[in-house]
């Protein structure tokens, strides 16, 4: 069979899309390299913007707590998820189909509304806001993307490995750790870079849920870019890109193209 | 099968005596996520509709619960009416156009060498990847009056000199549509890459061909994909923050910036609740209207 022949038109507006997505990203890598003092005059090559950043106090406090934020949401997303994914299979239809349901509605909720929801309740209990609140906030809706990727891989996995390992002796959590987790781990991490990425970026839910006292680094850049178009948001911009860009470069060296795109097959079962 | 009597015997025995365990475990390992879910989940939606029936008091910020419905008349007023409506409009307008790029891209995507389709592919994911912010603050600074966009605008003559392009609608929408458009390309590019193309072969063996193979073969077996995309980007660009708040400038106000003035600014809880409210309840409408589509959904993500 000849090889289909490549159309014009979509080739030409790939291009487009791939200069659309990717040419504002250079601009702010190019612009983080600016030695001038303002945004717009081009000076010269220089790294003191990002030597800039790294000596100010608010910009290094607010760079740690969205780390601590993202670890911790991932951890308590990641375990949602696996606790999840494992009970669904053990549970009558009708506890699988509510399950199902309720991460379904996680994902698909605007993120304003359950931002709001978890507000009105911290408030009506009198909880004060900061990293906890944060972190729940952020593990609702990243325990969903958890586990629909958890899930998605433990389809595959027949029961008939876990049960072997019972049948040659080992107690649940025996054959959980060393057959299950080492099944699953792939997927493992992919939804923890998923939930430490998607919490390490999050604007809504942080903005309602941190109070006055806790600023992460996504909140911090708003604010300055409400008031000033500065140098150091340049610097700041690329700093979270590298950051992403390591997790991407790692994901994509652990497992491959299709299952970082999420386009990977799901595993017959 | 050659298993024995014996050995299906003790399987059997197996698995009658792990029944009881094994659905025992399931409940002691659903508690925590069901908890979860309930508390952080079910609880702050049934409280975001009670509040939407209460009241504040404008002297003392006190909030009672009166079952008024005044809240939810208000929500269908003036400046709320029309930043709901500006964020249908914009939503709906940004999910048409990232059909209309994204199709033909994702497309193209598949006319090529299999390698290349993957390296298109990390080309796709990866500016998605890096964070919201820093790719409308991006925007922000192309589209300002010195920026790149602008300039090269200038030079075409389709702007005049010195216009700002920021902190308009437009400028929402061009930030809605690259930001959300990894979301629209993927499940179309994956829903069309699964289409056999022994079908093709055969729909032009039968007489259809160009067009016409694409409006009857193509575009219906990538049905599926397409409205993947429009939900995933329509229903967040709905209740967007982020973007118009960047790229509006606080001019061009969306619901979600509404809401979160209500709250964080004014701290009018019950209207606010009910402008939440209202925008869960028009996207639950949608959701329900395409619920088979949801179903078929499911294979493609």
């Amino acid at each position: 069979m000849k090889a289909r022949k490549r159309p014009l038109f979509p080739t030409i507006v790939l291009g487009a899309v791939l200069l659309l997505l990717n040419l504002p990203i250079l601009a702010v890598a190019i612009n983080s390299l600016n030695a001038g003092d303002t945004v717009t005059d081009w000076t010269g090559v220089s790294l003191r913007w990002f030597g800039e950043i790294i000596g100010d106090d608010r910009i290094r406090a607010a760079f740690w707590n969205s780390v601590v934020i993202g670890l911790l949401a991932t951890v308590v997303s990641v375990v949602i998820g696996v606790m999840t994914t494992l009970a669904a299979r053990l549970l009558p239809k009708r506890a699988q189909t509510a399950f199902t349901l309720t991460t379904y509605a996680r994902l698909i909720l605007p993120e304003v509304v359950t931002a709001v929801g978890l507000y009105l309740l911290f408030s009506y209990l009198g909880i004060g806001f900061g990293v906890a609140t944060v972190v729940v906030g952020h593990a609702l809706f990243c325990s969903a993307y958890a586990t629909v990727v958890i899930q998605a891989r433990y389809a595959g996995i027949s029961d008939r490995y876990a049960d072997a390992a019972a049948d040659l002796g080992a107690r649940p959590m025996r054959a959980f750790r060393r057959v299950t987790v080492p099944l699953l781990a792939p997927a493992l991490f992919v939804s923890a870079l998923l939930s430490f990425a998607f919490s390490f970026d999050d604007v809504l839910s942080t903005t309602f849920l941190s109070g006055p006292d806790t600023e992460t680094l996504p909140i911090l850049m708003m604010g300055m870019i409400r008031q000033h178009v500065t140098p150091e948001v340049n610097a700041i911009a690329a700093t979270v890109m590298i950051v992403t860009l390591a997790a991407v470069a790692l994901l994509v060296a652990v497992t491959n193209v299709r299952s970082v795109a999420g386009t990977r097959d799901r595993p017959q079962s | 099968m050659s298993a024995s009597g014996n050995t299906r015997s003790r399987l059997q025995t197996k698995t009658s005596q792990a029944r009881v365990p094994r659905r025992f475990r399931g409940w002691a390992l659903a508690t925590p996520p069901m908890l979860f879910t309930l508390i952080f989940f079910i609880a702050p939606l049934a409280l975001l509709v009670l509040y939407s029936f209460g009241q504040m008091d404008i002297l003392t910020f006190q909030i009672s619960f009166g079952w008024t419905t005044e809240n939810w008349r208000t929500v269908f007023t003036g400046i709320y009416a029309s930043a709901l409506l500006r964020s249908v409009v914009l939503s709906v307008v940004s999910t048409a156009l990232c059909v209309l790029i994204g199709f033909p891209a994702a497309l193209g995507m598949t006319r090529m060498p299999a390698r290349m389709q993957n390296i298109l592919l990390l080309a796709v994911i990866v500016p998605y990847w890096i964070s919201f912010v820093v790719r409308n603050y991006a925007w922000l600074t192309l589209l300002g009056p010195d920026g790149m966009v602008t300039r090269c605008l200038e030079a075409v003559h389709v702007v005049d000199v010195g216009k700002d392009l920021r902190y308009t609608s437009t400028a929402i929408v061009i930030g809605m549509v690259s930001s959300y458009l990894p979301l629209m390309i993927l499940p179309i590019y994956v829903a069309l890459e699964r289409i056999d193309p022994a079908v093709l072969d055969a729909a032009a063996d039968l007489g259809l061909h160009g067009v016409h193979a694409f409006r009857r073969v193509v575009l219906p077996l990538s049905a599926p994909g397409l409205i993947a995309g429009v939900l995933l980007v329509g229903v967040p660009a709905t209740g967007e923050y982020t973007i118009p708040a960047i790229l509006g400038g606080g001019k061009t106000l969306m619901v979600g910036n509404v809401i979160r003035d209500k709250f964080l600014g004014v701290g009018d809880f019950p209207l606010g609740s009910a402008l939440a409210a209202t925008l869960m309840a028009l996207l639950i409408v949608v959701l329900v209207a395409s619920r088979k589509r949801i179903r078929q959904l499911e294979d493609v993500l």
